[in-house]
C-alpha cells in the first residue's frame, strides 16, 4: 500500500517476522555510519550515496536490498513479531509526521523507540495504540492485518499503554482504580470489598508495589500510581501482548525506576513485547534489547541495541556523522569572539525536582556559550530557570556580580537577562498585536511617563530595529501573526534588544525558519556577541551549536556532564559527551579555567 | 426574591455557550417569583394591619375524620411553618410576621424555616419540620408541583397541612387540608373596575405586566382584561409590556410608553413597584399628578402614599396577613369542625377616599 | 483551473465581508434601527425620546466599559450586576452622610469585589468565569444582607443627579460619555492598556516578556468593579430608590452582549470601546423598538439572541481563517 507511493528502494527493513540480524562489527566506511550505524541489523538500512550538504533526514535510504528481509527469513532465530507496521505514513496539515516507517515489536523483547523532537515517536505510538489512523501503510498484529478504531479497541486487543501522566481517578481507592468496572461481586450485585482488596493487593505485589489498597490513589507516589495504571491496563486486557511505555521514568524517583525495570523484566520473561520510549541513554542500555531510531518522520535505524555503542546511537538520533571533518561551516557564525574577563552571567546550582540537578554555568561578555544535550536533557529548563520563568528548588543567578531573584521574570529582565523562548508562536510573539507593539512590549514602561505611552519614543525604537534587523513587514502596524517565522524571530530579538540586555538566552533561535532568515539570525547573534553581549545558545542543530558557540556546556538528564572548550568544540566531542555513560572520565574534561579559550574556528 | 444560585447557573450557561438562546431563557424569570411585591415599606414592619376576611364562598369542605388525622388541642401543639422566599419584600415580611405573631398570641410552639427561593430546600425544610415533631404544617409553597415526597411523609404521620398564598397540585382534604389565599383574577377584575371609574371608561390604557410565565401575572391580566371587555368596551388596551414586577423595569418601560403613546389615559400596573416606577417616569417626563390614571395591586405603604400624593388612583390590596386565618382554620379543623378546602380571602382596597386614613394599615 | 481560482476567491471575499461586519456591523445596525424607527415609530424623532434612550443605556454603557477590559484580558466579569446591587445597598446605608460619601463607599465596595475577583484570578489561577461567578452570588447576597428590601432615597442631590441635565444632556449621559472617553484613552495611550491587550492575546508570551501580568489583571477587575459600582450609584439616583433585589439583574449579560456585538472578540487581545458603546446602544434601540411597537417581550429576547448569534458568528468565521 505504502510502497506504491515510495521510491522502490525505500522498502522497510523488516516486515512482520522481520529480518533483523545479529549486529555486525562497526563498518569502517564512513558513509555506512551516517545513517545505518555500525550496529545496524539490516544490511540495507544504510545510505549508500554520498550526499553532502543537506543531510539531515533527506537522504535516508533503507536500502535497495531491503527486500532481502522478507518474512520468514532468519525467522527461526527470531522471537516472533507481535505488532508491526510497514510503510507507515501519517500526515498532518502542513507536516509529514511519519514517512514510510517500518517498526516491529517482538514477543519477549524490550524495544526502544528513540529520536529527537519531531522525529515522529509520539505519532508512531499513537498509531500503534489506536489514537491515530495511518494515512498509508499496514499494521499487523499477531500475524494478521489489523486496524484499531479507538484506543479502547487497541487496549482490548491486548495493547496496553502507560503515559507520563496517570489517567486514573485520584480520589478513589487504589483497589477501586485497579478493578474499576470489573469489581468482584457478591450474589445480588454488591461489591465484594474483601475480595477486591485481596485481589488488588496480590496484583500489585506482582509489580513490586506494596501499599494499602484502601487508600485513595492520590496518596501514592507517581511511580506507584504508574504501576497501578500499568497493572490495571495489563489485567484489564485479559491477555496483554504489547505494553507501550511513553517516557515512563520522567517523573520517577530512582528507586521507582528500579521497580519499573523489574516489572519490565517480568513482562519480557512473560513474552510480552515492550515498546519503550525514553531519552535517557542509560535507561535504554539498562533495559532494552532492540532499538528503532526515527528522525524527521523517517526510520533511520532499527536493530539490536547490544553492539550499538552510545556514540553511534547519538549520532543516529542527531543525524550527524562521526569523524566527518568539514572544511567549511554551513552556518553564518564566524565563531570567534573576544571574551571579557568577568562572567556577565553566573548560574550556580540550579536545581528543580525531576528537571535540573545542580546546573552551574557562566557566560562572559562577548561570549556565546552553547548548551548541548539531547531533547529532555534540561536545556530549555536551564534557560527558563535563568530567565526567572521556572521556580527553582535551589540555585543562584547573578548578573555582572549582582544576585537576581530567581523565579521572577520581571526581576530577571530588570537585571538584564532576556530569553528568546523555544516556542516562538505561543510563548514569544503576541500574534494579534502589531510589529510595533510587539517590539515595544517589554520596554513599554521605559518608553512611558506617568503610565502614558510616548508614541514618538516607540516609533524611534521600532524604526531603529526594523532597519537594523531588516525586519520585513508591510508596515510596523502589520500584525506579527501574519509575518514569516524568521521575521517573527527578528521582532522578538528587537523586543529584547530594545531592553539593552546584558545576557541573551536563545532557545532554538532558528527552528522552523527558512534558510535565508536562519543565516541572518545567526549573523545577528554573532554581531551581538561582538558588541559585548553574553549569549547562551540552545540548538538541536548540532552544526549551529558547534559553530555558533565559543564554549559548549553539555547537559544530560538535567545535569552538567561536560564542557567543551577551545579546540574541543567539535561535533564529535559533543556527541561523545552526550553519549558518555555516567562514569566520570568518559566525558571530555571540563576546563574550568579556560577563561580565554577560543573556539575552534570553522572558517 | 431572586433565586441567585439559579440565576448564576443560568448566566454561566448563557455565557459559556455564548449562544443566546440560552440568554433568552436566562432572561425569562421562572415562575418562582412571587406576586412581586418587591418591597416598599420603609422600615418599621407591623404585623398588625387590616385582618384578612374570608370572601363568602361555600365550596367543598373538610373534616378531620375524612383526612384521617386525630383531633388534638392546638394550644399544646407544635406548628411548623415553611416560608418559600427570603423575607426581602413587604409581602413576605408581613406574611411571616403575621404567622409568628398569631402563634405567639395563641401560645402555640412555632417552628419556622425559609427556603430562600430554592425548592429543594423547601422540601427538605418541611421534612425537617416533620422530623422535629411538628403536629401541624403551614406552608407557603414556592412551586405548585413536586410536593409528593413531602405529602407522603406528612400522610404517614397524619399531619394536617394548610397552604397559604399559593396552591399545590394535590387533592384537598386528602393530601392537604385547605388552601387559604387571594383570588388573583378577582384582584384584576377589581383593578379594572377602578380603572373604569378613574378614566370614565374611555381612552387608551397600558398594562405593566408582571414576570412572564408567572401565574399571578396571568390571572391578574386575565381578570383585568375580561372585566374591561365586559364593562367598558371603549377603554382600549393598546400597550402590554412586562416590568418584571420591579420598579426600575416599570420605570424604563413607562418612559418608552409615554414617548410613543403620549395620549395614554391610564396605566394598570400588576404590582405596586411597577406602578411606582411608572410614577417616576411620569414625573421625569414633566407630567402632572393625575394626568395619567394609575391603578396597582398589592397595598404597600409606598403605593398608598402615592394615592395620598395624587399620583396613583387606586390600589387593590393583596393581603399577606395569613396568621389569624391560618390558625383559625387549623384550630377549627383539629377540633373536628368543618373547614373550607378553598378559603379565598377578601382583599380590601385603597382609594383617595380612604388612603390617608388607612395608610397605617398598608404593609 | 479557472474554477479553482474562483473558489479560492470567494472565501476571501466572504472573509472581507465578515471582517467588515465584525468591525463596523454594529454601527450599521444602529443606523438601520434608527432609520426603521424614524420611518415607522410615532414620535421617535424627538429630543425627549433620544434623551430617554440615552439615559436608559447609560448604566449599561458604564458596566460594559469594564466588561470590555475584562474580555480584552481574555476573561469575563459575571459579578457586575451584583456589584451594582451591592453599590445600591451601600448608597442607601450611607446616604445619611450625603451623596458624596455614599458614592465613595459604593466605589470602595465595588473595588473590593474587583480586588477579590482579580486576586482569585491572578494569584490562585481560578478561571475568570468561575471566580466572578462566585462573587456574583456572594456580592448579591451581601447586598441583601446589608439592605434586605427596597428603600426610598429622598436626597435632593441624588434627585438632581438622576433627572437633572446640563445643556440639555442628562448628567447620567454626560458621566457615561466621559467614562467612555477615559477608558478609550487608557486602552490606547497607557502602558496599562497595551499590557492588557498583550496579556489578553497571549498570556505566556506576556509573562515571558516580563509584563506585570498579575497586577494588570487585578487592576482590570478592580476597574470593572468600580465602574459597576458607579453604574449602580447612578441607577439608584435615577430610581430614587435602592432596590438590591432587582437592580443589576442580568446586567452581566447585557454588558457582555454589548461588548461582543461591538466587535471585541471573546478570545481577548482587543478592546473596542466605540464598538462597545454602539453595541449597548444597539441593544437599547432594539429593546425600545420592540416595546414601542408593543411586541411580546419574548421577542425582545429572541431579537437580542439573534444579534448576538450574528456577532459571534462573524467573529468566529473570521477566527477560523
Amino acid at each position: 500500500m505504502a510502497a506504491a507511493n515510495e521510491p522502490p528502494e525505500r522498502h522497510g527493513p523488516d516486515g512482520p517476522g522481520g529480518p533483523a540480524r545479529p549486529a555486525g562489527p562497526p563498518p569502517a566506511d564512513a558513509r555506512d555510519v551516517r545513517d545505518g550505524g555500525p550496529g545496524d541489523a539490516v544490511p540495507g538500512a544504510r545510505d549508500r550515496e554520498a550526499d553532502d550538504g543537506v543531510r539531515i533526514g533527506k537522504d535516508v535510504r533503507i536500502g535497495k536490498d531491503g527486500r532481502a528481509g522478507e518474512d520468514g527469513r532468519d525467522g527461526a532465530e527470531q522471537r516472533p513479531a507481535v505488532l508491526s507496521v510497514r510503510g507507515l505514513t501519517k500526515r498532518f496539515p502542513g507536516v509529514l509526521a511519519l514517512d514510510g516507517v517500518d517498526f516491529t515489536a517482538r514477543a519477549g523483547e524490550v524495544h526502544a523507540l528513540v529520536g529527537e523532537n519531531g522525529a515522529g515517536k509520539s505519532t508512531l505510538i499513537k498509531v500503534l495504540t489506536g489514537v491515530y489512523r495511518p494515512d498509508e501503510g499496514e499494521l499487523s498484529y499477531r500475524g494478521e492485518p489489523a486496524s484499531f478504531a479507538t484506543p479502547l479497541a487497541a487496549q482490548q486487543a491486548g495493547i496496553s499503554t502507560i503515559y507520563q501522566e496517570v489517567n486514573l481517578i485520584p480520589l478513589m481507592s487504589v483497589a477501586r482504580n485497579l478493578l474499576l468496572g470489573r469489581e468482584p461481586r457478591r450474589r445480588g450485585g454488591l461489591i465484594d470489598f474483601g475480595r477486591m482488596h485481596r485481589e488488588s493487593e496480590r496484583m500489585l505485589l506482582d509489580y513490586g508495589v506494596r501499599v494499602d489498597v484502601r487508600r485513595p490513589l492520590a496518596e501514592l507516589g507517581v511511580g506507584a500510581q504508574q504501576m497501578v495504571a500499568l497493572a490495571r491496563a495489563v489485567s484489564a486486557a485479559g491477555r496483554t501482548d504489547v505494553v507501550v511505555m511513553d517516557e515512563p521514568t520522567s517523573s520517577l524517583e530512582p528507586r521507582e525506576v528500579e521497580t519499573l525495570f523489574g516489572v519490565i523484566g517480568r513482562l519480557r520473561a512473560d513474552g510480552v513485547a515492550v515498546v519503550y520510549v525514553s531519552h535517557r541513554l542509560d535507561e535504554l542500555y539498562a533495559v532494552c534489547d532492540a532499538v528503532t531510531v526515527l528522525r524527521d518522520g523517517r526510520l533511520v535505524h532499527t536493530g539490536p541495541l547490544a553492539g550499538l555503542d552510545r556514540l553511534r546511537l547519538v549520532s543516529l538520533m542527531l543525524g550527524r556523522e562521526m569523524g566527518e571533518v568539514r572544511a567549511e561551516g554551513l552556518t553564518k557564525f564566524t565563531g570567534d569572539h573576544g571574551t571579557g574577563e568577568e562572567p556577565v552571567l553566573r548560574a550556580e546550582g540550579l536545581t528543580r525536582r525531576h528537571e535540573l540537578h545542580d546546573v552551574s554555568l557562566e557566560v562572559r561578555p562577548g561570549e556565546v556559550v552553547g548548551l548541548g544535550g539531547l531533547l529532555g536533557s534540561g536545556r530549555t529548563e536551564t534557560a527558563k530557570a535563568i530567565a526567572g520563568a521556572l521556580p527553582l528548588g535551589a540555585g543562584r543567578v547573578t548578573v555582572a556580580g549582582a544576585p537576581v531573584r530567581t523565579g521572577s521574570t520581571p526581576a530577571a529582565i530588570r537585571a538584564g537577562i532576556s530569553l528568546l523562548p523555544e516556542d516562538r508562536k505561543s510563548e514569544g510573539i503576541v500574534p494579534g498585536l502589531s510589529v510595533r507593539e510587539n517590539i515595544a512590549l517589554a520596554a513599554l514602561p521605559r518608553m512611558s511617563r506617568y503610565g502614558l505611552v510616548s508614541e514618538a519614543r516607540i516609533d524611534a525604537v521600532v524604526e531603529t530595529f526594523v532597519s537594523r534587523l531588516r525586519i520585513k513587514a508591510a508596515s510596523p502596524h502589520q500584525k506579527v501573526g501574519e509575518l514569516s517565522g524568521g521575521n517573527q524571530q527578528k521582532v522578538l530579538l528587537a523586543r529584547w534588544l530594545a531592553m539593552q540586555p546584558k545576557v541573551l538566552l536563545l532557545d532554538e533561535p532558528t527552528r522552523g525558519i527558512d534558510v535565508g532568515a536562519k543565516a541572518e539570525v545567526q549573523k545577528l547573534v554573532d554581531e551581538l556577541a561582538e558588541d559585548g553581549l553574553g549569549v547562551l545558545l540552545i540548538s538541536s542543530d548540532v552544526e549551529e551549536l558547534i559553530e555558533g558557540s565559543d564554549r559548549v556546556v553539555v547537559l544530560r538528564d538535567g545535569a552538567v556532564v561536560g564542557e567543551l572548550t577551545g579546540d574541543d568544540v567539535t561535533e564529535d566531542r559533543l556527541m561523545e559527551a552526550i553519549a558518555a555513560a555516567a562514569e566520570p572520565g568518559t566525558a571530555p574534561a571540563p576546563a574550568p579555567g579556560a577563561a580565554g579559550a577560543k573556539a575552534a574556528g570553522h572558517g | 426574591m431572586k433565586p441567585h444560585a439559579r440565576t448564576a447557573a443560568r448566566t454561566l450557561l448563557a455565557v459559556a455557550l455564548s449562544a443566546s438562546l440560552a440568554l433568552a431563557a436566562g432572561c425569562a424569570k421562572s415562575e418562582d417569583d412571587d406576586e412581586g411585591s418587591t418591597g416598599a415599606a420603609a422600615g418599621s414592619e407591623e404585623a398588625k394591619g387590616s385582618e384578612q376576611k374570608v370572601s363568602g364562598g361555600s365550596g367543598p369542605t373538610c373534616v378531620i375524620g375524612d383526612y384521617g388525622a386525630e383531633e388534638i388541642d392546638l394550644a399544646g401543639a407544635t406548628v411548623g411553618f415553611s416560608q418559600s422566599e427570603k423575607e426581602a419584600n413587604p409581602f413576605r415580611i408581613a406574611e411571616t410576621a403575621s404567622i409568628k405573631a398569631e402563634a405567639e398570641e395563641r401560645g402555640v410552639e412555632l417552628l419556622a424555616a425559609n427556603a430562600q427561593s430554592q425548592f429543594s430546600k423547601q422540601i427538605s425544610d418541611v421534612q425537617d419540620l416533620i422530623a422535629k415533631g411538628a403536629d401541624l404544617l403551614v406552608i407557603a409553597p414556592l412551586n405548585s408541583d413536586g410536593w409528593d415526597p413531602v405529602l407522603k411523609s406528612a400522610a404517614d404521620k397524619k399531619i394536617p397541612i394548610v397552604t397559604i398564598d399559593r396552591k399545590i397540585n394535590a387533592e384537598p382534604c386528602k393530601d392537604y387540608v385547605s388552601f387559604i389565599g387571594s383570588d388573583f383574577t378577582e384582584q384584576g377584575k377589581r383593578a379594572a373596575d377602578k380603572m373604569i371609574e378613574a378614566t370614565g371608561g374611555k381612552g387608551e390604557i397600558a398594562i405593566l405586566l408582571g414576570t412572564p410565565g408567572n401565574n399571578v401575572t396571568t390571572e391578574r391580566t386575565k381578570g383585568f382584561k375580561d372585566r374591561i371587555a365586559e364593562k367598558a368596551p371603549d377603554l382600549k388596551v393598546v400597550f402590554e409590556q412586562t416590568g418584571e414586577f420591579a420598579r426600575e423595569k416599570g420605570q424604563q418601560v413607562t418612559e418608552q410608553l409615554i414617548q410613543s403613546n403620549p395620549e395614554i389615559t391610564g396605566i394598570y400596573a400588576e404590582n405596586d413597584e411597577m406602578g411606582l416606577g411608572a410614577v417616576n417616569a411620569l414625573k421625569g417626563a414633566g407630567k402632572e399628578p393625575g394626568a395619567v390614571k394609575i391603578v396597582t395591586i398589592d397595598g404597600t405603604r409606598n403605593a398608598v402614599q402615592g394615592i395620598v400624593d395624587g399620583w396613583i388612583d387606586a390600589v387593590i390590596e393583596s393581603n399577606p396577613r395569613f396568621g389569624p386565618l391560618a390558625f383559625e382554620t387549623l384550630d377549627a379543623f383539629t377540633k373536628g369542625e368543618e373547614v373550607g378546602q378553598d378559603i379565598v380571602i377578601e382583599d380590601s382596597e385603597y382609594t383617595a377616599d380612604n388612603a390617608e386614613a388607612d395608610l397605617g394599615k398598608a404593609f | 483551473m479557472a474554477d479553482l481560482t474562483l473558489r479560492r476567491a470567494l472565501p476571501a471575499d466572504r472573509e472581507r465581508v465578515l471582517r467588515w461586519l465584525q468591525e463596523y456591523g454594529v454601527y450599521l445596525g444602529v443606523a438601520l434601527l434608527l432609520l426603521v424607527n424614524i420611518a415607522f415609530t410615532p414620535h421617535f424623532l424627538s429630543a425627549e425620546n433620544f434623551r430617554t434612550q440615552a439615559v436608559q443605556v447609560a448604566p449599561v454603557v458604564i458596566v460594559a466599559l469594564g466588561m470590555a477590559l475584562a474580555i480584552g484580558s481574555e476573561g469575563v466579569d459575571l459579578s457586575v450586576g451584583s456589584v451594582m446591587a451591592l453599590s445600591t445597598s451601600l448608597v442607601a446605608l450611607y446616604m445619611g452622610y450625603g451623596p458624596w460619601i455614599a458614592l465613595i463607599v459604593a466605589v470602595v465596595g465595588g473595588a473590593a469585589v474587583g480586588l477579590v475577583n482579580g486576586s482569585l484570578i491572578a494569584f490562585i489561577g481560578v478561571q475568570p468565569i468561575v471566580a466572578t461567578l462566585a462573587l456574583m452570588v456572594g456580592a448579591r447576597g451581601l447586598a441583601l444582607v446589608l439592605l434586605p428590601q427596597l428603600e426610598d432615597i429622598r436626597d435632593p442631590g441624588m434627585a438632581t443627579l438622576g433627572s437633572g441635565e446640563f445643556a440639555g444632556v442628562p448628567y447620567v449621559v454626560l458621566i457615561a460619555a466621559a467614562l467612555a472617553l477615559v477608558v478609550a484613552f487608557v486602552v490606547r495611550r497607557t502602558t496599562f492598556g497595551r499590557q492588557l491587550l498583550a496579556i489578553g492575546d497571549s498570556r505566556p508570551a506576556a509573562k515571558l516578556a516580563g509584563l506585570p501580568v498579575r497586577r494588570v489583571l487585578i487592576v482590570v477587575y478592580v476597574v470593572c468593579g468600580v465602574l459597576a459600582a458607579v453604574a449602580g450609584f447612578l441607577a439608584t439616583a435615577r430610581l430614587s430608590a435602592s432596590d438590591p433585589t432587582s437592580l443589576g439583574n442580568l446586567m452581566e449579560l447585557s454588558a457582555i452582549t454589548a461588548v461582543v456585538v461591538g466587535g471585541t472578540p471573546l478570545t481577548g487581545g482587543r478592546v473596542r470601546i466605540g464598538g462597545t458603546v454602539a453595541g449597548a446602544v444597539l441593544i437599547q434601540l432594539l429593546t425600545a423598538t420592540l416595546i414601542k411597537h408593543d411586541l411580546e417581550p419574548s421577542w425582545t429576547q429572541i431579537a437580542q439572541a439573534v444579534v448576538i448569534i450574528l456577532a459571534v458568528y462573524a467573529a468566529r468565521e473570521r477566527g477560523k481563517r
